[in-house]
């Protein structure tokens, strides 16, 4: 035999063998008909054919029901993401379609390609340009080890088994009915600004830590860092063996507990805004503290002893300018465990926030933790309240905060889909409280303790963090906003050990928000 | 009412089968198609055809035409139909086989299995036409018992494998209970009938008779629970729903199919509270994906064979069904995807379903009571039977480890198909002789071989042409009575 001929060949037998079964099919059927099919009720039936019975038609609808689910595997098995993963890593079938599918794009704000798939020798392979920049928040897919982040949350869309218009359905209907092994995934938009990202990791450097950048108005996330990271281009099982000190698998923006420091002094403001205090607190050069037993709590260890008479009496404004830890420990014991707990429901703790629809534990951000405190732990609460002790945050939760703040008290849900349509999160504080936050905030970088970072035309309003931990020199924090009177942008910029937060979190900030003004994101 | 009686020259049954001969020639050149396509796909392999390549193919040729000339010869007057889709659904298989190597190299002999069926079958339809088969229902306990005996005997010398327990050589002789069992039941059913009917209502529902029935019972129990230390649920599951089916068709009391179903869903949920292996299987069968590379690595890998061969397949010889783990017995119907695609696998199902509906027409013209449960159970196993393959593959229902009829590798399973198929056309042969004027004997009426129908009682003996849904429509649910209804 020609095995040129062979290919023509086999589909004119694979279509006769078809073409053969149909036509005995149709001959017992017109057989039925005839009533040839039994003696002796040949004369009865001729002409007639006989009605099914009901057993006959329950058997039919119930093997129907078995062929309608089969299909849905057998040729509508890229609706099933699990199915067409399992497929891509165990199935050895050279011609198996779902080894061919061309996973759509994963692209930013403005077009720039995270993520593209491209065929080498019959094989598809997943690329990421930006190796480890976006490997957070885009995720990766791998046939050993799965698929995680945007990768996952669209898993079904990329593969093409969402299409949203006459050529990616025409597309896929060509797929199912006759292989096309050419099946195309839709591409993914997602609201991360590639040169926002690119500049918050060049301002990280080699430091661990997460920045998030967010749009308060909508809840768009246009950058969510975290260093280190991994190069989602070569995953392997080194990545996920053994204790790597650096942890670069933990998305520190959306899954790091740090103390927040005094960046929490936002969160103790509003509260004390809402619980109504005016007036000034004694702020002596010693420090405060609720029990003879327990370290007093100062501002400016460095000056104690050397004549610093301490700021004396403070009112609110001033003291969270110049971030008064002796002011706010006091305050915070003065509003007491119930305004703590309650401003951690209010300001959402302890939950789970998704950036993706129907997210799994990768693609959803933690919020902080405030844990209830015995009553008769006063020096636990004065700790709190100035973001110490036993309260922690995570970057996208800070970030969120400022972004509350910046957007009439109102959070918007972090989304990092384009396509998703924004949603308010939950109401962090009144309007008020805001506005009167919004000015604090902005008194901050304009003469406090931010004034390093003051860009005169940007307006930015923020608060610095120095959080202290056992495990080292003290983290480095920055929320804020700008500009302060019509916020386009909220940040959030956390570097571990970094020490100060005007010194090392705050820059990175200023850097990321210049950047934005030069590039239109803010007016 | 025998065909023995009524003397036919050659030419009339020859003229007779006229329909069956042609569907079988259709038959074989569909086959021929499908093993020239394996062939071709093998050839531009690289490899040399030889003559053995070519042999499946003889054998099915020469079994259509020796299984048509003896039926012809001895005056068979029954479905050809039913011929016809057994013989499909068989070609299918063998060419299914075929392509999975089952009879490459030190598995030849498996080819013997193929001829050993028809010959089986023809010898059934042989021995049990002409209303022979009330023979078999003579004495229904000596079935039950034999069937007992054979499961408890295969308990004690059989080996464990995979979760079940073989005899010497993995044959599965439990695959005969499939016949034996509804043959008891048949007997078993037809002789009480009567009793089985009178439903009373007792605690304000209307609840089966106790006394006839708790023979059954108890015979039920040692099945079932022999078969469970076994851990042979599909056959469990198979043998019941023949029960229901027969005790249903028997009695016209659909009641026995709700008090059936509450057993088996009682059943049901103890079994994989209690069993681990069931439990597992259920498991899998619910999310495959918790554990794709244990578990669900069987069903998955089907399911993906099955993705490949899309709508239409790639052709016989084109896929590559060795991945799929236990391919040639309980996933061949993944392979039939695979290669035929989906279409193949709606071919498959479509000539099944005309298998069960002349079963069940086969049922409901039966001239009497022990061909219509004989018929109705046997229908009934076949159906849940690739039922239960068809939907574990499909993921439609959890795993039974249960094969294909016809179609699956494995030589009990095969050669009791085919006994089943001609046990239902022996029945499907009613005979010339004036099948309106017939009566149903009663059951309680011992058949003599020759198959006299003898009205003894009156009770259930009706007019064949019109019986039973009349009936059926007269009946209040739950009125106890029974007996005037003649």
């Amino acid at each position: 035999m020609d095995s040129g001929a062979w290919p023509t060949l086999r589909v004119a037998l694979h279509v006769a063998f078809f073409l053969c079964a149909f036509f005995i099919l149709r001959q017992v059927l017109a057989t039925v008909r005839d009533g040839d099919g039994a003696k002796g009720q040949k004369a009865r039936r001729r002409g007639s054919p006989p009605l099914p019975s009901l057993p006959v038609i329950g058997l039919t609808l119930l093997f129907a029901a078995v062929l309608g689910y089969q299909a849905s595997w057998q040729l509508a098995g890229v609706f099933r993401p699990e199915f067409v993963a399992f497929m891509q890593s165990h199935d050895r079938r050279e011609f198996n379609p779902a080894h061919l599918i061309e996973r759509g794009r994963i692209l930013d704000r403005t077009g720039e390609v995270l993520a593209y798939s491209q065929e080498h020798q019959g094989q598809v392979f997943r690329l990421y340009p930006y190796g480890p920049a976006f490997a957070h928040a885009v995720g990766y897919t791998d046939p050993r080890f799965g698929v995680t982040g945007a990768e996952a949350a669209a898993n079904t869309r990329l593969n093409g088994g969402a299409p949203d218009n006459l050529a990616a359905w025409s597309g896929l209907g060509l797929h199912l009915l006759a292989k096309d092994k050419r099946l195309r995934g839709q591409d993914l938009v997602l609201n991360l600004d590639a040169r926002l990202q690119l500049t918050a990791l060049q301002g990280l450097g080699s430091r661990r830590g997460a920045v998030v950048v967010l749009r308060p108005r909508d809840g768009a996330i246009l950058a969510l860092a975290s260093a280190p990271s991994f190069d989602p281009n070569r995953i392997g099982p080194e990545l996920f063996q053994g204790a790597n000190a650096s942890t670069p698998l933990l998305n520190r923006a959306t899954q790091g507990f740090y103390p927040p420091g005094s960046t929490f002094k936002v969160v103790v403001a509003a509260m004390a805004i809402e619980g109504g205090f005016t007036g000034t607190l004694n702020c002596p050069a010693d420090g405060y503290t609720t029990s003879r037993r327990y370290p007093k709590i100062r501002d400016h260890e460095f000056y104690t002893g050397r004549g610093w008479r301490g700021h004396g009496d403070l009112d609110l404004p001033t003291a969270f300018s110049e971030s008064s830890n002796v002011f706010f420990a006091q305050l915070g014991v003065r509003l007491g465990h119930d305004a703590l707990a309650a401003a951690a429901a209010r300001f959402g703790f302890d939950r789970q926030v998704r950036l993706y629809p129907g997210a799994d534990r990768a693609g959803t951000m933690s919020t902080g933790r405030i844990p209830r405190l015995a009553k008769s732990d006063l020096y636990g609460l004065a700790q709190a309240s100035i973001g110490q002790g036993r309260v922690l945050a995570t970057p996208a939760h800070m970030a969120l905060i400022a972004a509350a703040v910046a957007n009439g008290g109102l959070a918007m849900r972090p989304r990092l889909l384009a396509d998703e349509p924004p949603a308010p999160l939950s109401g962090y504080m009144a309007p008020a409280t805001s506005t009167r936050l919004t000015r604090m905030m902005r008194k901050v970088v304009s003469s406090g303790t931010g004034k390093g970072i003051e860009v005169p035309e940007l307006a930015i309003a923020g608060k610095t963090g120095t959080a202290e931990n056992p495990r080292g020199p003290a983290h480095s924090w920055f929320i804020g906003f700008a500009p302060a009177q019509d916020p386009d942008l909220a940040v959030a910029v956390l570097v571990e050990h970094g020490g100060y937060g005007s010194s090392a979190a705050a820059p990175i900030a200023r850097d990321l928000l210049v950047q934005a003004r030069e590039l239109g994101i803010i007016q | 009412m025998t065909a023995a009686t009524v003397p036919q020259d050659l030419g009339r049954a020859w003229a007779l089968r006229r329909s069956e001969r042609s569907l079988l020639a259709w038959c074989l050149l569909c086959m021929t198609l499908g093993f020239t396509l394996v062939l071709g796909s093998v050839h531009s392999g690289g490899r040399v055809i030889g003559i053995a390549d070519l042999l499946p193919l003889f054998t099915y040729a020469l079994c259509l035409i020796c299984l048509h000339l003896v039926l012809v010869a001895i005056r068979f007057r029954g479905d050809p139909i039913l011929v016809a889709a057994g013989a499909f659904l068989a070609g299918f298989g063998l060419l299914a086989q075929y392509r999975l190597g089952a009879f490459d190299g030190p598995d030849a002999q498996a080819l013997y299995l193929f001829p050993a069926g028809v010959l089986i079958m023809v010898t059934a339809v042989a021995a049990f036409m002409g209303g022979r088969y009330r023979v078999l229902a003579a004495g229904p306990w000596v079935w039950g018992g034999l069937s007992l005996a054979m499961v408890a005997v295969l308990l004690i010398t059989g080996q464990r494998f995979r979760g079940g327990v073989y005899a010497l050589g993995f044959t599965t002789p439990t695959e005969v209970l499939k016949l034996s069992v509804v043959v008891f039941i048949a007997g078993f059913v037809g002789r009480h009938v009567q009793t089985l009917a009178q439903w009373d209502r007792r605690l304000h529902l209307p609840l089966p008779p106790w006394r006839p029935l708790w023979p059954l019972a108890a015979f039920w129990a040692a099945l079932a629970g022999l078969l469970m230390a076994q851990r042979d649920l599909g056959m469990i599951v198979i043998l019941s729903v023949a029960l229901l089916a027969m005790l249903v068709a028997g009695t016209r009391r659909p009641g026995y199919l709700v008090f059936g179903l509450l057993a088996a869903g009682g059943l049901g949920y103890l079994m994989t509270a209690v069993f681990e292996h069931g439990r597992r299987r259920i498991e899998a069968w619910q999310d495959p994906f918790a554990d794709p590379t244990g578990d669900g690595w069987q069903i998955l890998q089907g399911l993906s064979g099955m993705y490949s061969g899309g709508l239409w397949g790639e052709g016989f010889g084109q896929g590559s069904p060795g991945y799929t783990p236990i391919a040639r017995s309980d996933f061949v119907y993944s392979v039939v995807g695979e290669e035929v695609g989906f279409v193949g696998g709606v071919l498959v199902v479509l000539f099944f379903l005309i298998l069960f509906a002349r079963g069940m027409r086969i049922a409901r013209h039966s001239h009497d009571q022990i061909g219509m449960l004989l018929a109705t159970g046997l229908t009934a196993v076949l159906a849940t039977q690739t039922f239960l393959n068809v939907g574990g593959v499909t993921k439609f229902v959890p795993l039974t480890g249960i094969t294909l009829p016809f179609i699956s590798h494995g030589g009990a399973s095969l050669l009791t198909a085919f006994a089943t198929l001609g046990l239902l056309l022996a029945i499907s042969d009613t005979g010339t002789a004036s099948p309106r004027k017939a009566s149903r004997p009663a059951s309680s009426a011992r058949a003599g071989p020759r198959g006299q129908a003898k009205v003894l009682n009156q009770t259930p003996a009706e007019p064949q042409t019109k019986p039973r849904r009349k009936r059926t429509s007269k009946r209040a649910p739950g009125s106890g009575d029974d007996g005037a209804a003649g």
